[in-house]
């Protein structure tokens, strides 16, 4: 190989590193400032990954749909179009296998399940990345505000920014404070 | 210069074998050899080297998974780049001052693992659930330049331990098939082909050998959608083309534990054999079950198989007539009379089994060694310890099987142990005439 192929070749790869982060970056950055922000229901579990460390996983109360496609069938790609309902929290308000020339706002989402009327379907969003030190006493505080729900009226939700169909969570919430204060709170108590 | 040498050339010179002027250029020819070696690229250095960069590369990734959340995201956004930063610093470097094979192997070490740090504390910052198998694939996309901007062996192995990674997540946890496994392979063997012709004899080589093909064997079974069954074809038929390939004339003459090729074809080739050899494999098949996606494989496969056949045949490389090279083609025969029941393929594989353990005595026994003609030994006798699960055999009949057996270990090492005496008596003979 010559010395000019191996600079392009260098040079290309250097970009090539360079885009992608910065590209993914550039995208959620644009969400964050532009996009709508969601509340999503949910409660959270904590698993870890070996390259990106602890992170909560996010069962979202809003998980299906009744207005739907009855051809969908299991890991088909949807569009999954919300609203705020009364309480301020997102509601889905019909799903499609297809765009659909509306305003309103869109989230991707894969078919669970497609029966007797109702859909399931799974929300890609659903890791929120934590301090490894925090993420198991996370999953340990929203499950005990699920099992005290009757005494103490707390709410999980998750703040998730909406563009274009591009979602991204920002943010965990267990009574309006942050889960990363939550915790910390909880652990100095 | 080593003293072992030097003692036996005074033995020898003592002995009048060889003349005292022999022995001086013998003396001077390791001294110049041992000088040479001492002024080369140190390989000791390009080991530790890239043993450095991998434990430094794995613990910043380990240090970023803690997930530093007192930090801004900005804050966090630019250590994502450091890492990557350095290791293209450290690559540009090695590529432009023209670096020994040290720096280059431990930079492209460095850099890869930084690239797979970027990419996941990106990940982390903006909560990015991808998932496994586009996270390495992105990394893996983005570090296979190394290979070659640095004729890099350490990225080689490293990408190869990747895709094999990629294709476990696509096809045994996501149960998808991975095809971009194919391309990514692909991606390497211009790199192993150039070794092959300019260091055909290099220790990593010989690594490379094994690496390559193992890597084939574990990702194979991704491509398995629905059918056991045809993966057992499937597998039969890629240890053939393997045991084809160690057949080729390259590997005439080097050393049989550098061959991957022979050594793993002939004994995945056995192992899946023995699978097939019980009743229970064959039971369960349904032959409407047949996937497209496995058939499509494994024909592909076979083609190969039987292409590297013809090439062996036109370099008149069959003879003597070898049953391992075949039994791909034998077993794909056997496997369509799974159509009348479970029986006939249990036997007859059974019988393919007894033949190829008959057929490695035979080589052994030819080529004067003692390790073929044990396996072929082996083979009989993991053939007949499986049939005693599945088969109603008396207990005596078993028993004296296993007796003879033994006394044919016994039998037939003597019978070779005295055949190699022979050879070397007569070759004393030969010598002392002389």
């Amino acid at each position: 190989m010559n010395k000019i192929m191996i600079t392009i070749g260098f040079v290309v790869m250097l970009l090539a590193q360079w885009f992608v982060p910065g590209q993914m970056i550039f995208e959620q950055e644009d969400v964050l400032g532009t996009g709508t922000a969601y509340k999503f229901r949910t409660q959270p579990i904590d698993p870890n990954d070996p390259f990106r460390g602890k992170f909560i996983v996010l069962n979202y109360e809003m998980n299906q749909v009744t207005h739907a496609d009855s051809l969908l069938t299991w890991r088909d790609p949807i569009y999954v179009y919300i609203a705020n309902d009364s309480l301020g929290y997102a509601k889905a308000t019909h799903a499609s296998s297809t765009l659909l020339d509306t305003d309103q706002d869109y989230v991707m989402a894969t078919v669970n399940s497609n029966y007797n009327g109702t859909l399931h379907f799974d929300l890609p969003f659903n890791k929120h990345f934590m301090n490894e030190d925090k993420a198991y006493d996370a999953e340990r505080a929203v499950w005990d505000i699920n099992r005290n729900r009757d005494s103490v009226p707390s709410v999980c939700y998750g703040r998730v920014f909406v563009k274009e169909g591009v979602a991204i969570l920002d943010d965990v919430f267990i009574d309006d404070i942050s889960i990363q204060k939550y915790v910390e709170q909880e652990q100095k108590e | 210069m080593n003293s072992k040498i030097n003692r036996e050339l005074s033995e020898l010179v003592q002995e009048k074998v060889i003349s005292q002027e022999v022995s001086q250029n013998i003396s001077q020819y390791y001294a110049a050899k041992t000088l040479v070696a001492a002024k080369g690229p140190n390989k000791l250095f390009a080991i530790f080297g890239v043993l450095g960069s991998l434990l430094v590369g794995l613990g910043l990734i380990l240090i970023l998974a803690h997930n530093w959340d007192d930090f801004s995201r900005a804050t966090k956004t630019i250590w994502a780049f450091i890492p990557m930063i350095i290791g293209q610093i450290a690559v540009g470097y090695c590529i432009f001052k023209k670096k020994s094979a040290a720096w280059k192997e431990s930079a492209a070490t460095f850099l890869f693992f930084a690239i797979g740090s970027s990419i996941a504390l990106v990940s982390q910052i903006y909560n990015i659930a991808g998932s496994m198998p586009s996270f390495l694939l992105s990394w893996i996309i983005l570090a296979a330049p190394l290979i070659y901007l640095l004729r890099s062996h350490a990225a080689t192995v490293l990408h190869l331990i990747f895709i094999t990674a990629y294709a476990c997540n696509v096809g045994y946890f996501d149960n998808a098939s991975p095809w971009l496994y194919i391309p990514l392979f692909a991606w390497v063997i211009p790199h192993y082909y150039v070794q092959l012709k300019n260091q055909p004899n290099h220790n990593l080589t010989g690594l490379f050998h094994w690496l390559l093909p193992v890597s084939v064997i574990i990702s194979l079974g991704g491509f398995v959608v629905g059918n056991e069954n045809t993966g057992f074809l499937m597998y039969v038929v890629f240890f053939g083309l393997l045991y084809n390939l160690g057949k080729l004339p390259f590997f005439t003459h080097k050393k049989m534990r550098v061959n991957g090729y022979l050594l793993l074809g002939s004994v995945g080739t056995i192992f899946v054999l023995m699978l097939a050899s019980f009743s229970w494999i064959w039971d369960g098949y349904s032959p409407i079950a047949v996937d497209i996606q496995e058939a499509l494989v494994t024909v592909v496969l076979a083609l190969v198989a039987i292409g590297v056949l013809v090439y062996l045949f036109q370099k008149k490389r069959l003879m003597p007539f070898n049953l391992f090279q075949y039994a791909f083609l034998i077993f794909g025969a056997i496997y369509f009379f799974k159509f009348t029941g479970s029986e006939i393929p249990m036997i007859l594989t059974n019988l393919l089994l007894l033949a190829l353990g008959v057929f490695a005595i035979a080589i052994g026994a030819r080529k004067n060694r003692f390790s073929i003609l044990n396996y072929g030994l082996l083979i009989i006798t993991v053939l007949v310890a499986c049939r005693f699960f599945d088969s109603d055999i008396s207990f005596v009949l078993r028993g004296l099987l296993f007796v003879a057996i033994g006394a044919g270990f016994f039998a037939t090492n003597y019978w070779m142990f005295k055949k190699q005496q022979k050879q070397q008596d007569q070759q004393l003979k030969i010598t002392s005439h002389e």
